[in-house]
Parts: structure tokens; C-alpha cells; sequence
């Protein structure tokens, strides 16, 4: 069970570590009934980005996007938006592009009033303008992945789960489609390996099939479900298996193409 | 409606409210276990993870880690005298973590992904005074 939190909570210091008892070193996942296991978590956009920020200096500037994309008032299509926005956040931080953050800012807010969940984000907006103006980029990056959960968090009291989980899947696709471009630019296996996420994938891939059928039966929604079938396969990894280069490039064209459907949709 | 019926289906309507109040406190008692690596530059999220389990049960968060990153998970309960432990196992159910604690109502696992991957962080109550024991668990990177 995910529980929300509502506010930073400040303790005391925790006590003295002590030794962990006994711990057996492997145990049998297949035990575990399907009750005792919890959705994968999915990951922040702050997770990645700080690994990539470990990984070398690429040209952030050059994988900004021009155009953040057109609100076409169909609400799945503005949950995917939204979520390709906050990504293009991470990215702006990123290229420490302070008037593009700003602009990402605004555009979270207005999205958000599309969708009727603005109240959740007004704070959320206002601080990532005054932290990029301030060009306290940790800041930001912290005010992003807080807009997101907080996005997704009043989509759920609305009872709009469906378009919480597409705001995650526009993000998640729009930061592999960078993470792509990035690595592709400068092929290494550890940077490849940031994309093996076969549970997520699965996890993204159930989160479709358990929509309500008119949104499962949209065309972006048909879309991604089949890019998640043809990117599976291309994110093995294990028994001296990598995810090769041409992997890395046919998951950069097949999320840069939804990205470019998400953001220019008619409906 | 009679009166005890009345009364039997406001105290139903009250439970999840009592519920969610527990794991509110636990989650509290999560952070506290989480601050010290605050302090070290770990950024923990602003969600989390929680629920009740019994005695001996065992609750599995799968979670996915990116090599490259430090993490550190966080458990903890409100329950006087529980004692609760959390491991992380990499998905071939393999010891990932190099280093955990324990200490009473809190607990702690620290893992270097050697892979990017799907983890599983297991929850157990080891002892606890109550039949049910509420749980939180927070994650922090770096």
C-alpha cells in the first residue's frame, strides 16, 4: 500500500546503528504469494538524472525540446503532456536553462488547471520560478519530482487514477527517449544498463490493462502499449547479456515518435 | 435502524480512519530512522510505503535501483516494543544490501546496486505486543 506523505516531518537523530541478526543471504522470491508483494515502485525522475549526472557532461542544452506542446483538451492526452513537461524540467535543470524552467513552471500550472488538479501545484509552480530564478537547481529538481506526486496524488483523490498512472507514462517516456539520445551519443554498457526495467515495463504494461476500456482504447494509450511490447525484449539484460547499441537506438525512435505524438495530438 | 446497528456501522466507517492514522505514525517513526542519512546528503522521497503486518509476516516492496546510486531504506512503526526488519534482495533473491541495522521500532538497509534493476525490500515483524503491527518504509539516494 503506497501511503501519501503531507508534509516534511523533522526527528530527532536515530539511535546507534546495531549489526542486523542473523539474515539469510538469498531467499526464494517464489514464496512470496502475490498479496505480500507490492506494486513496483516507480522510480523519481531525480533517480536518473542524478546517476546521469555522474556519468559525464553531455550537451543538455542540445535535447531540449523547442516547442513544450499543444493542449489539444482531451484529457488523456493532457495527462501525457503534462507528464512530458515535468520531464523537459528535469532536462531545462539539467541544461541550466533558468528561463526554459521558469516557462516549464507556468506550463505545469496551466496543464494542471486543465485537468482540475491546479490547487495541488500552485505552490509547487511558484517555487520551481523562484528557484530558478534564484538558479538553485537542486531546488528545482526537488520541486519537480514534488509537482509530480502531487499531480498524481490529487488525480487519485479525484478518483482518476487512470490519468495519474499517464502522467507517470508521459514522464517515463520522455526521459527514455533523452536518456536514449544521451546514450547513444556516448555508448557505454553501465550507461545502456540505466534501462533495464523489466518490472516497471511490466508493471506499466498491467497499469494499461487494468484502464478503464474507453482510455485503453484511445490511440495514444494503443500506442504506448504496443511501444512498452517491442521495448521489453530490448531491455534484458543478465548472464553476460547487454543492452547493445541498436537496442539503445530503436527505444530512442520508438519514444522520441510518442513524444512527438504526445505533444503535437489533435485529440 | 436500531441503535446497535447504527453504532456497528459507525465504528466500520471509523476503521480505515484509525488505520491511516497508525501508518501516519508509523511513517513518522520512518523518517526519524531516515535523518541521520538526510544529514549525509541522501534525498528521500516525498511518498512512501506502508501497511500492517503480524507477527512473523513478510511484506516484499519491489523497487527499481539504478546502479550508480546509494540508497537507503527506512522502516519503522509506532507500536511500543515491536521489534521490525527490513533487507533488500536483488531479484534472483540474492543479499543485496552491504550494510543494515536494526534497533526496536526502526530499521535500516543501505545498497550500492551493483546492477540497474528490480530490487525487493522485505519487510518483517519480528515481535510485536499488538496482533497487527502498522509499518512504514521511506527511501532516500544519492
Amino acid at each position: 500500500m503506497r501511503i501519501p506523505i503531507f508534509a516534511a516531518l523533522a526527528f530527532g537523530v536515530a539511535s546507534a546503528a546495531m549489526a542486523a541478526d542473523s539474515v539469510p543471504s538469498s531467499i526464494d522470491l517464489a514464496e512470496f504469494p502475490a498479496a505480500a508483494v507490492d506494486d513496483v515502485v516507480v522510480p523519481v525522475p531525480s533517480e536518473i538524472f542524478n546517476v546521469l549526472d555522474k556519468l559525464g557532461n553531455p550537451n543538455w542544452k542540445g535535447e531540449l525540446r523547442e516547442s513544450l506542446g499543444r493542449n489539444s483538451g482531451n484529457r488523456t492526452q493532457i495527462a501525457l503532456l503534462l507528464g512530458t513537461v515535468i520531464a523537459e524540467g528535469f532536462i531545462a535543470v539539467e541544461a541550466e536553462d533558468s528561463e526554459r524552467v521558469k516557462d516549464i513552471g507556468r506550463e505545469v500550472l496551466e496543464l494542471s488547471q486543465a485537468i482540475g488538479v491546479q490547487k495541488a501545484v500552485v505552490a509547487r509552480s511558484n517555487a520551481i520560478i523562484q528557484k530558478a530564478d534564484q538558479r538553485d537547481w537542486g531546488g528545482v529538481r526537488t520541486e519537480l519530482d514534488g509537482a509530480l506526486q502531487d499531480v498524481r496524488g490529487a488525480m487519485a483523490e479525484l478518483n482518476d487514477e487512470d490519468l495519474a498512472q499517464l502522467v507517470s507514462l508521459g514522464g517515463w517516456i520522455r526521459g527514455t527517449a533523452v536518456l536514449t539520445s544521451i546514450v547513444q551519443k556516448d555508448y557505454k554498457p553501465q550507461r545502456a544498463e540505466l534501462l533495464h526495467q523489466p518490472e516497471l515495463l511490466a508493471y506499466f504494461d498491467r497499469q494499461l490493462d487494468e484502464m478503464n476500456p474507453r482510455l485503453r482504447k484511445s490511440e495514444l494509450v494503443t500506442r504506448i502499449k504496443s511501444m512498452l511490447g517491442e521495448i521489453k525484449p530490448l531491455i534484458i539484460e543478465g548472464e553476460g547479456r547487454k543492452i547493445r547499441p541498436e537496442s539503445v537506438e530503436r527505444i530512442h525512435t520508438l519514444t522520441s515518435e510518442l513524444v512527438v505524438q504526445i505533444t503535437d495530438a489533435d485529440a | 435502524m436500531n441503535k446497535r446497528l447504527l453504532n456497528t456501522l459507525l465504528a466500520l466507517l471509523c476503521l480505515p480512519l484509525v488505520l491511516h492514522a497508525t501508518v501516519d505514525d508509523a511513517l513518522s517513526f520512518a523518517y526519524e530512522a531516515a535523518t541521520p542519512y538526510v544529514r549525509e546528503g541522501f534525498t528521500f522521497r516525498e511518498d512512501a510505503w506502508g501497511g500492517d503486518l503480524g507477527v512473523s509476516d513478510k511484506k516484499a516492496v519491489a523497487a527499481q535501483l539504478f546502479r550508480g546510486n546509494d540508497y537507503w531504506f527506512c522502516l519503522g512503526t509506532d507500536v511500543d516494543n515491536a521489534v521490525v526488519t527490513v533487507h533488500i534482495y536483488d531479484s534472483k533473491g540474492k543479499l543485496a544490501e552491504s550494510k543494515a541495522w536494526q534497533k526496536g521500532r526502526f530499521a535500516g538497509a543501505f545498497v550500492k546496486p551493483k546492477q540497474t534493476g528490480t530490487y525487493y525490500a522485505i519487510i518483517e515483524v519480528k515481535s510485536s505486543p499488538q496482533e497487527r503491527t502498522p509499518w512504514a518504509l521511506v527511501y532516500g539516494y544519492r
